[in-house]
């Protein structure tokens, strides 16, 4: 009987254990999109009109994503998660863009300057 | 009847088999603006100059468009295929930067190629002006030193005077020159014309002989003469005048026919210092 006791115990802590390891689902990785937000406005991209826009939407929907954890929803707070690293990947790569052009324009017309101050033909385009 | 009731039935079931089907296959906003997207950027530069970006970009709708087949009205195939949107736009974006980059690097590579270009035409042009300026020094010893073989000179207060005796460019009481006076005078004013930007001044000089008046008005005539040639040579109008200073201004006695002889003369006068911009009076 005793031997009955203690095998009913064990498993009852087994079964706890179980139950415990399976209510405790990993936490959903909001890696991703943290990063990309992050680096959209190291990049400056709050400033740069194209960009802003989709700085901000990778905001709202990473606090969407919070709020669907916390609902439990994790499948949908995953692919909202997806949506704000795409949005802030894409700040970035405008925001960086925006630079580039800018020095390429630049670059272009110090040369033009440079022609014309010396009265050089300017290259055909 | 039963069998009216029942065909009803039936096709009722169809059609509502029929709508439902019809409203799964219609593709969610997202997925037909990932689609349009794609394509645009297919069919930009993206292709040829970021392909992998562009690659993901296709592998995402990929993703989206078989998630749509098998669950079409889910949340996970609407933000799939947000995100398959948003992938086609940054290849897009990574095209237009990286054509901007292109284009900074040549226009780097041209602003380098034109510093050289042009520091070559300032080296050329430097030696053409260095060499420009060692034949006009030199042009200009060779004059001076042909004008001393053609006439007296010296250098007093007023500049350098060039002395021609008047019986080699005049007849008596001419002021028509001589023919055998052209050659001469051709000579000085291409002398002169070494250094064409000093002023000159053309001054006639006659003996006592005569009345003053007489003299002072052929001394004037002879100068202008003279001053009409040098400018028939090429010497600028406005840099020379002309004054006749009679028998004011002797260089000899006048009593004898050689002291005479010397004092009919014509000085040609160049001013050392620089010319002042504007005309001169004749």
């Amino acid at each position: 009987m005793r031997h009955i006791h203690i095998a009913v115990l064990t498993g009852s802590i087994l079964l706890a254990a179980t139950i415990a390891g399976c209510g405790a689902a990993p936490a959903v990785d909001k890696e991703g999109s943290t990063s990309a937000i992050r680096a959209a406005e190291e990049s400056g991209a709050s400033k740069v009109p194209s960009a802003s826009l989709y700085l901000q939407l990778a905001k709202e929907e990473l606090e969407n994503a919070k709020g669907l954890i916390t609902k439990g929803d994790k499948e949908e707070a995953e692919t909202m998660l997806l949506r704000a690293q795409a949005d802030g990947e894409l700040a970035v790569a405008l925001s960086r863009g925006d630079a580039d052009m800018k020095e390429a324009t630049q670059a272009i017309e110090r040369v033009q300057q440079l022609r014309q101050d010396n009265q050089l033909p300017q290259e055909r385009k | 009847m039963k069998t009216l009731t029942w065909f009803i039935g039936i096709a009722s079931i169809a059609c509502s088999g029929l709508l439902v089907g019809c409203a799964a296959s219609v593709p969610p906003e997202e997925l037909l603006s990932a689609r349009q997207a794609y394509q645009q950027a297919s069919v930009g530069q993206a292709a040829q100059l970021v392909p992998a970006e562009l690659h993901k970009a296709q592998e995402a709708l990929a993703a989206a468009e078989k998630s749509f087949q098998d669950e079409p009205n889910s949340v996970r195939t609407r933000d799939l295929a947000y995100v398959a949107d948003r992938k086609a736009k940054m290849a897009e974006a990574l095209a237009t930067t990286a054509a901007g980059v292109a284009a900074k690097t040549k226009a780097d590579a041209d602003f380098q190629a034109t510093q050289a270009v042009i520091a070559k035409n300032s080296a050329a042009q430097l030696e053409t002006e260095q060499k420009g300026r060692l034949e006009a020094e030199k042009k200009t010893a060779d004059a001076e030193a042909n004008l001393a073989k053609l006439a007296a000179i010296k250098e007093d207060e007023r500049g350098l005077v060039i002395t021609l005796l008047g019986g080699v460019l005049f007849a008596s009481n001419k002021s028509e020159l001589l023919p055998t006076a052209e050659n001469r005078l051709n000579q000085v004013a291409d002398a002169l014309m070494a250094k064409k930007e000093r002023r000159l001044t053309v001054e006639g000089h006659t003996d006592s002989q005569g009345s003053s008046g007489y003299n002072q008005t052929l001394s004037q005539q002879r100068a202008e003469t003279v001053r009409a040639y040098i400018i028939s040579r090429g010497y600028p109008a406005d840099l020379i005048q002309a004054q006749g200073a009679g028998e004011t201004k002797p260089i000899a006695e006048n009593v004898s026919a050689e002291g005479r002889a010397n004092n009919r003369r014509v000085e040609i006068i160049v001013e050392i210092a620089a010319p002042v911009q504007g005309s001169m009076p004749k």
